[in-house]
């Protein structure tokens, strides 16, 4: 028994088998374990790998009228000279760094809240999700009608307790539909950042909280020694998916402004949707796809690095 | 009964929960008042906050004179689709990346976690462009094939999260009683695992549903628009009314949060399970 279930646990290890030869059956399943596997395998390389690859070929390419022609590395330069890629990639940046810290300041407040509630925490934590459940493009579409110029309701309701003294076109201005569009992303976005950290808060044992009071310690005291040390991990691990979610969204700008007032929140995944579908320079657009790829990238591979050093002291 | 005691602190932190959670549902409160005010009244000023004069006008006429039905009959052959064909592909996957011993299978998951980060709007260029060139530009199944390819690396990711849980012994007794492999899996493992594969369906379903970029790129004929296409579109036109846009929002947000209340046990446990574990 003990051995068939070792088998089982630990199965077909190439030096494992000896020993085994007699039982029939589990002989021939080493093979089994990459059937099971290579039809999500196959599936994933033609409709992740392969258009992938295609991107990279395409960011090496240049069509014109019927005839597309490799042009080596003539796409990146044209990119990486032209004005509104720069500005694209200073809308991003300010824009990730904004909405992200939004996002981890507001949502630690509210788990740090919800965490001290007892009753009604499970109701609680599903209606401030609500925003992150609804589709982006529904989300958006309602918040065009909040914002919208002339009867919108944040214009009656920010003039009404004397915010503005006019009522504004919040998506028409360049600086105040780059904050717009922040300020929708924040609401989409704490939600998510709100659950992780939630989560984190729950696994600090009460008892260090109990201890500190009786050593009298003030809460601002046990927020630092206490709380953040203790959520040291889900706030990097937090915040790098944020970035990593935050800085290749695009549905909120491809419904409420398409990048535009004059490039005010033309995000790089905007120009590039803007620059293949727009401007019909696939080759160009790809090239941009590829840049911004690099740049989730080096945030991915942080973010794996990340959990995984975390697993491995976890399990130590 | 106990009796609660609130300390100014705890009054405090319900004064800021209840703000924060106005904030947060303020939109969602907006978009039903106006779905059910009259036309005239939507551009009243100052804003009626609860009118008199509800009624289900909007709905009636965004019906009648929008092909809303057709959206919502896209949406769903496209995400239930996408759902199926993904949730089919993960649950082989996690059973063989749980049970077997496979060459690899820490790079496999390692690619699975960096394709949910892939920019979409990177994928969307190739994907154009081979859609196009094979005719499936205006399919379900160019759709269903995009959905399900950022769909299935999350279902691979929770599902074997699941079939974790589900004891070995079990594949064991039943492969001693004489089942094979695939009887195992499809009689004895399957149904074990139902409570997590309908988790993971209404999930990508929902994540099919709330999609956006992939319809708006490969879809071109108003007739193949999803939902979320179809309403973002009718923004563009003058001729719509805002009451009317609301509540066509209302009818395509409904379906996902009701799903989301029968999701409620597994929510917090499948948003945090694939963001903190690696």
């Amino acid at each position: 028994m003990t051995a068939v279930s070792d088998s089982l646990s630990r199965p077909a290890l190439p030096g494992r088998r000896r020993g085994h030869a007699a039982r029939p059956g589990l002989e021939s399943e080493r093979w089994h374990g990459y059937l099971f596997i290579a039809p999500a395998f196959i599936f994933l390389c033609a409709v992740i790998v392969v258009p992938l690859i295609k991107a990279f070929w395409t960011s090496l390419e240049r069509t014109r009228g019927l005839n597309t022609m490799f042009v080596g590395f003539d796409n990146y330069v044209r990119v990486l000279e032209s004005e509104a890629f720069w500005n694209s990639l200073r809308v991003s940046l300010s824009f990730t760094a904004l909405c992200v810290a939004m996002h981890m300041a507001i949502g630690l407040g509210l788990a740090m809240l919800l965490n001290r509630v007892a009753h009604a925490r499970a109701v609680l934590r599903v209606a401030f999700l609500t925003p992150w459940m609804v589709a982006p493009a529904i989300g958006s579409t309602i918040w065009l009608w909040l914002l919208e110029p002339q009867f919108g309701v944040v214009n009656y309701l920010f003039s009404a307790v004397g915010l503005i003294d006019s009522y504004k076109a919040w998506l028409g201005e360049p600086s105040l539909a780059f904050g717009s569009i922040v300020a929708v992303d924040v609401w989409r976005g704490v939600p998510f950042v709100m659950l992780l950290l939630l989560a984190g808060l729950q696994t600090i044992p009460v008892e260090q909280y109990e201890a500190a009071s009786i050593d009298g310690a003030s809460p601002l005291q046990q927020f630092r020694y206490i709380t953040l040390p203790n959520l040291k991990y889900f706030i990097v691990v937090a915040s790098t998916l944020d970035i990593i979610n935050t800085i290749r969204m695009f549905d909120i700008i491809a419904v409420m402004t398409g990048g535009g007032p004059v490039g005010a929140t033309e995000v790089l995944p905007a120009l590039l949707y803007n620059t293949a579908f727009r401007a019909n320079h696939f080759g160009e657009a790809a090239a941009i796809g590829v840049l911004l790829l690099i740049l989730v990238l080096a945030f991915s591979v942080l973010y794996v690095g990340l959990t995984r050093t975390h697993a491995q002291e976890g399990s130590r | 009964m106990n009796r609660v005691d609130l300390t100014p602190a705890d009054i405090l932190r319900w004064v800021l929960i209840l703000a924060a959670l106005a904030v947060t549902l303020f939109p969602f409160y907006w978009m039903v008042n106006t779905s059910l005010k009259p036309g005239p009244e939507v551009f009243q000023s100052p804003p009626t906050f609860f009118s008199s004069n509800w009624s289900f006008e909007a709905y009636r006429v965004v019906f009648e004179t929008r092909p809303i039905g057709r959206y919502l009959l896209n949406s769903l052959v496209v995400s239930v689709g996408a759902t199926a064909l993904s949730v089919v592909l993960s649950a082989l996957a996690a059973y063989g990346f749980t049970r077997f011993f496979v060459r690899g299978a820490a790079a496999f998951v390692l690619f699975l976690l960096f394709t949910k980060m892939l920019p979409e709007t990177l994928l969307i260029i190739p994907y154009f462009q081979i859609m196009a060139s094979l005719g499936l530009v205006d399919t379900y199944l160019a759709l269903i094939l995009a959905y399900s390819s950022f769909a299935l690396p999350f279902s691979v990711w929770m599902l074997i999260g699941f079939f974790r849980t589900i004891p070995r012994d079990i594949d064991e007794a039943a492969i001693i009683d004489g089942a094979s492999r695939l009887q195992t899996f499809f009689k004895v493992i399957l149904p074990l695992a139902r409570p997590g594969l309908v988790a993971v369906a209404l999930f990508t379903f929902i994540i099919a549903w709330n999609s956006y970029v992939w319809a708006l790129v490969l879809t071109t004929d108003a007739n193949m628009f999803v939902v979320s296409v179809g309403i973002a579109n009718l923004v563009g036109e003058y001729r719509v009314q805002w009451n009317e846009l609301m509540a066509a929002s209302v009818i395509a947000a409904l379906p996902v949060m009701i799903l989301y209340g029968f999701l409620n046990r597994h929510l917090v446990s499948a948003i945090t399970a694939g963001a903190v574990k690696a």
